[in-house]
């Protein structure tokens, strides 16, 4: 079905009408293909958009209005003899009594749509299936599978562990000690809070689909499978198996690739991303860096880095100063220099766009040439960077 | 599918053929929000909503007696309010262009303090924009949207096959997209 281009299928995808299957493909597709993946982003925003119609009140004196013209209309053929059985008075005041108490969730809909983002189709919810034990949604224990509603907890306590299948877009495992709540499903948006424990996400839908909050950064999935791990403290430990993780709190963000680790803390958000590969030396000093303030921490990373650090490199630029981000830059340029257009200047003080350049050129080192970010990943990398929710502001410390 | 539209069943709409006022109440009652919204959004103008209203239940107080069951009820009544904002929309096209009767606010004249509704105001830009496309590509996403039907609901209204309604639908996404390209920011969205 999806040899070709999947455009004409887009809506359809989003609105849940293709098969299991037929999403797996198509989103295989558009994480491939540029062309369809930005007709894509265009499509999903006048979907997202669309969701956005209210239904609206009829005015309560149409029927008034209207009763005078029925009676017209009523006049020539003979009024019906048949009477109202007790069954047809019952159902029709229960249908009169329904019909208030909707019009007081519409109002009450309403309201939470002008409260702001949260508004989740809170009818959505997510299959849930048990791996080991028995885990609970809410307070109930599911016996082999489960619903999980959006607000709703998944708790899983020292034996056991479930699957979640989020839409048709990928599957979470949830391990032991874990506790995640889903905050919202929609076609334009999936996201679950990890309050607690580790999780493992594959996702193959297209970039910036599917986020993850903890309680120190959010998670943006921009098509991959990694692990998130939070600790009773709030900290969080991302590791990526296979393609790329954005991680970010308000204007601190980290993007790591396939084989990169990063860590998050309360209050501060994402740390510096490092391969788990790197010298055991080099890590504990990023952490020193990161997480204690200790700025002499970056004379031991400059000594230690590899080609392959200059993730760690192009991330510190932006967070040492003066002297440490020349020595940083030195460092960099030994490895790979800054490809044309991009000056020393430049990246210096800071200029998006050159540091923006020299990550391209960068990227093959990361990756081994292997999984450089395609070009319509890395643009929703910087919508992801630039348009986290509100949750990420609120989540800053203050 | 709400839970009021699963108690319109056979006997209640028997009961309408048969000419009964207060049976046709419930009817109306339970639907007139869904055919208000979809004329207001064909039409871009409340008071002539108002009257399209009218015209589609006084029209379904005599039609309804037509209905032998062979489809669900609601694709019919759907396909009944489809014909007649069509129907209007003919008739308006011969009496004056369309869209200069179009009421709904478009976001630039509001005011830029009113942030706190950045919401409703996405949401007046949407119906706006909505008014504007063609009938093919608007009925379908008000079928959708606000009647929440399936596309082979959405294909048995309007007559066409589930990969028209997946095209049209597609382009007006397309359409909506463009057209307010500038709410494409987190910002507008409160976020």
């Amino acid at each position: 079905m999806f040899s070709g281009h999947v455009t004409k299928d887009i809506s359809a995808y989003c609105h849940g009408e293709l098969s299991s299957e037929e999403s797996k493909q198509f989103a295989e597709h558009i994480i491939a293909c540029a062309k369809c993946r930005t007709k894509y982003e265009e499509v999903k925003l006048g979907v997202k958009l669309a969701e956005q119609l209210p239904q609206l009140s009829a005015p309560d004196y149409l029927w008034r209005d209207l009763e005078p013209l029925l009676e017209k209309e009523t006049a020539a053929p003979a009024i019906s003899s048949v009477s109202w059985s007790w069954q047809l008075k019952a159902a029709a005041a229960v249908v009169l009594m329904l019909l208030a108490g909707l019009s007081a969730l519409l109002v009450y809909k309403t309201r939470r749509l002008e409260r702001g983002p949260e508004i989740a189709n809170e009818k959505a919810s997510w299959h849930v299936k048990r791996l080991d034990g028995a885990p609970r949604i809410g307070s109930e224990q599911i016996a082999n599978n489960g619903q999980l509603g959006v607000g709703e907890w998944l708790e899983t306590d020292g034996s056991s562990r479930a699957q979640i299948a989020v839409g048709s877009i990928g599957n979470v495992e949830i391990d032991e000690n874990t506790r995640v709540r889903l905050l919202q499903t929609d076609p334009t948006e999936h996201r679950l809070e990890l309050a607690r424990g580790k999780m493992s996400a594959r996702i193959w839908a297209p970039p910036r689909l599917f986020f993850v909050d903890t309680p120190s950064a959010v998670a943006a999935d921009l098509g991959c499978a990694y692990t998130l791990e939070v600790d009773d403290h709030g900290g969080s430990l991302l590791r990526v198996t296979s393609g790329w993780v954005a991680l970010q709190l308000k204007d601190r963000e980290s993007i790591v690739p396939t084989g990169a680790a990063c860590e998050t803390q309360p209050g501060i958000g994402p740390g510096t991303p490092y391969f788990e590969d790197a010298p055991t030396v080099f890590r504990a000093a990023l952490r020193k860096f990161d997480f204690e303030h200790d700025a002499s921490a970056v004379t031991v990373l400059l000594d230690q880095a590899r080609p392959r650090d200059t993730l760690t490199l192009w991330h510190l630029l932006a967070r040492v100063n003066g002297e440490d981000r020349e020595r940083v830059y030195e460092k960099m340029a030994a490895f790979v220099p800054p490809p044309a257009g991009v000056t020393r200047e430049g990246v210096l003080r800071l200029d998006q766009q050159m540091l923006e350049s020299w990550k391209n050129e960068l990227e093959s080192t990361w990756t081994g040439g292997r999984l450089s970010m395609p070009k319509g990943v890395k643009e929703a990398y910087f919508r992801v960077r630039n348009g986290l929710s509100r949750r990420l502001k609120d989540m800053a410390p203050k | 599918m709400m839970v009021a539209e699963q108690l319109i069943d056979g006997r209640i709409i028997e009961a309408c053929q048969q000419g009964d006022r207060a049976a046709f109440q419930l009817l109306f009652e339970t639907y007139k929000d869904k055919v208000f919204s979809i004329a207001v959004y064909s039409s871009g103008d409340r008071s002539l909503a108002d009257d399209i209203t009218q015209q589609i239940f006084l029209k379904l107080f005599t039609a309804i007696r037509q209905f032998r069951g062979d489809s669900e009820f609601t694709t019919w009544l759907y396909r009944l309010v489809v014909n007649a904002c069509l129907d209007e929309r003919r008739r308006r096209r011969r009496l004056l262009p369309w869209g200069e009767t179009v009421e709904m606010r478009k976001t630039g004249e509001r005011k830029p303090q009113e942030k706190q509704y950045a919401r409703r105001e996405v949401s007046e830009a949407v119906q706006a924009a909505i008014a504007e496309l063609k009938p093919k590509f608007r009925l379908p996403i008000l079928l959708k949207y606000i009647e929440g039907l399936s596309y082979e609901e959405i294909a048995s209204v309007m007559g066409c096959s589930k990969g028209t309604v997946a095209s049209r639908l597609n382009r007006g996404h397309s359409q909506l997209a463009k057209r307010l390209s500038h709410l494409n920011n987190p910002a507008v969205w409160g976020e």
